[in-house]
């Protein structure tokens, strides 16, 4: 399974849910990959920890792969390549954990050949073979990345894929993911441009709210009655207007709280976090730990 | 001087196994030329060859500048309708002249790489089997892997596949040096998909060299497997039946392809023999097959005597 994550705008916490959800499917079980597709900035590895390649790889990173500059891309394996040492040991039945760095200043793909398009279904397909999901981190917004893949996904039929689209809640941030996904050249847009079916892609697409805010948290407690209520009031606003631009519920695969730690520091959150340290909180790790079985639970793909 | 080769291994990216015509419509690479197929003790299908033109440096183990030039042969196999290869190989010779030939000289040598200017052996053999210097940018050096991997590819994207493959599994990579001299023979596991195989053989060399190549992956990505998917299947700290439902793709799969040597010719049987006493690949087959064949036992036994005991009430 080939997950895309993508997002309206950048800062919306696409990298680091979808880091989480891919830590968490392999906590699962399942054998996992992280192509850190954001060639603009590749920022995949400070995520995961292993510094050598925070800001992405000097030799062999997904961006020279692309450009035919290597004949295959370097792999790091998370579990014993990470800095971190609640990271450095698999946990027992865990899942292969390997990430795919991208090329320290690469820069956005400035085009579209058909050579680069070739090596992307190259790729996905032989990764495809050893690994139960593998999560693309598509940059923000239209690019060619996206594009790239979207054309690379039209070459293999039978190979399942999804599309996660990343944004915030609130009133610009649900206005652009709709726009991203359904307006001029947005995904529908140019994925049947390249051949896709639009119902059939719509269907592979679904929203992750991040950074959450629900009105009735722990975390308003401290709040004024008029300040719970101006809230409470927004919500019901913007669940409305999300209803409006097909964001809704039913588009929605998951939400991510808002967490302080994500808030500050770009990283997995571990249960050791949640659990020892108590840095993190509980509902957040549930939240990705929930989001990671989802991705691969048809029911909650069923057309809409 | 020496022949070196890679062969890839992998799953068939397909739910079940395909019969022996799908075989040869997937590995009828090129129009015109048959698929070689054999039946007995395994379905075996090997496709036509194809060649690819090189001219870079070979890799040597100390570091220096050799340039070859020839064409690498390459083929594709299946065996057992579920096991997929991509193999490749080059004969390294010295070159009779100091510069590049037309291609015509090389084409009228298939497989054959010619060295110009001076090579040892022995050097050439450590590089291409010995770890990869790190840091060193070979863009430009033979990659039979890469060349393997390619074909392996084009077997897995043909489209009379489903690509929906019971279950998912790491290719293998077998990097082979064959050299004429005194047998002997040396199988050795790097990380976890990377081997490297040193033969000597008596006598010139013979495709037949390949085919035990060959035919050493398809086992080695087998023992590998097996052993990923029993690791996974977590034997003892998951319950019985989720343990035994992780271990039925080996058993639906798997299991009935162990057939060592069948393809390997009389004259290079004996290498196989020796890896069969040390490290002994298929005492740790065996014993694998038993462990499988124990849970469901087992998993059985605890199934009956639990329907035996409401029966009972």
């Amino acid at each position: 399974m080939l997950v895309f994550a993508i997002s309206d705008k950048g800062g919306t916490g696409r990298s680091v849910t979808g880091t989480n959800i891919v830590y968490r499917h392999a906590l699962q079980g399942n054998d996992v990959c992280y192509l850190d597709y954001d060639f603009g900035s590749p920022t995949a590895g400070a995520i995961f920890s292993v510094s050598g390649v925070a800001r992405g790889t000097r030799q062999n990173g997904l961006h020279e792969y692309l450009r035919g500059e290597c004949p295959q891309p370097r792999r790091v394996d998370v579990w014993a390549e990470s800095d971190r040492e609640g990271l450095r040991t698999r946990p027992p039945g865990a899942g292969r954990l390997v990430l795919l760095p991208g090329s320290e200043g690469g820069g956005e793909l400035s085009a579209l050949t058909d050579e680069i398009i070739g090596r992307c279904v190259q790729l996905f397909g032989r990764l495809e073979e050893e690994f139960d999901l593998c999560m693309i981190d598509v940059s923000a917004g239209r690019s060619f990345t996206a594009e790239l893949v979207l054309a690379a996904t039209v070459r293999m039929p039978a190979v399942p894929f999804r599309w996660l689209v990343f944004h915030r809640w609130t009133r610009q941030h649900i206005i652009a993911a709709a726009g991203l996904v359904t307006g001029a050249d947005g995904l529908l847009d140019v994925g049947t441009r390249f051949g896709h079916d639009a119902d059939d892609l719509r269907d592979r697409i679904r929203y992750v709210r991040t950074a959450v805010l629900e009105p009735d948290s722990a975390e308003l407690v401290g709040l004024r009655d008029e300040q719970r209520a101006w809230l409470s009031a927004c919500d019901s606003e913007l669940r409305e207007l999300a209803g409006r631009h097909s964001v809704g519920r039913t588009a929605m695969l998951g939400k991510i709280p808002l967490d302080p730690v994500l808030q500050w520091r770009e990283q997995l959150i571990t249960d050791e976090d949640v659990l020892a340290s108590k840095i993190a909180n509980a509902e957040t790790a549930a939240a990705f730990d929930e989001l990671a079985k989802k991705i691969v639970d048809d029911n909650a793909w069923e057309g809409l | 001087m020496l022949v070196m080769g890679e062969v890839h291994t992998g799953l068939l990216q397909n739910s079940g196994e395909i019969s022996e015509s799908t075989c040869r419509q997937v590995l009828g690479i090129t129009a015109g030329e048959t698929v070689r197929v054999s039946r007995r003790p395994i379905v075996h299908a090997l496709s036509p060859e194809r060649l690819t033109g090189v001219d870079c440096t070979l890799p040597a183990a100390s570091r220096s500048r050799v340039r070859g030039v020839g064409t690498v042969v390459s083929r594709c196999a299946v065996t057992g309708g579920r096991v997929a290869q991509g193999s490749s190989y080059v004969r390294v010779v010295r070159s009779e002249a100091d510069r590049r030939l037309p291609w015509s000289h090389y084409l009228a040598r298939p497989g054959v790489v010619e060295v110009l200017g001076k090579a040892k052996a022995a050097d050439l053999a450590e590089g291409f089997t010995g770890d990869p210097t790190p840091g060193s940018p070979d863009g430009a050096c033979l990659n039979l892997g890469a060349v393997s991997g390619r074909f392996l590819d084009l077997v897995q994207a043909s489209p009379l596949l489903d690509r929906r493959a019971p279950f998912k599994i790491p290719r293998t990579s077998l990097r082979w040096v064959a050299e004429t001299g005194e047998p002997s023979i040396r199988f050795t596991l790097h990380t976890e998909q990377e081997r490297t195989l040193r033969l000597t053989h008596p006598g010139p060399f013979t495709p037949a060299v390949v085919d035990l190549c060959e035919d050493l992956a398809t086992h080695d990505w087998l023992l590998t497997s097996l052993l990923v998917i029993v690791e996974r299947a977590r034997i003892g700290t998951t319950p019985g039946a989720a343990a035994v439902a992780r271990l039925a793709p080996a058993i639906d799969h798997l299991l009935h392809l162990w057939m060592p040597a069948a393809r390997v010719e009389e004259w290079l049987t004996p290498f196989w023999d020796s890896l069969e006493r040390r490290p002994g690949f298929t005492r740790q087959w065996r014993s694998l097959v038993d462990r499988v064949r124990d849970q469901v036992a087992v998993n059985t036994l605890a199934l009956l005597s639990a329907s035996a005991e409401t029966g009972r009430r």
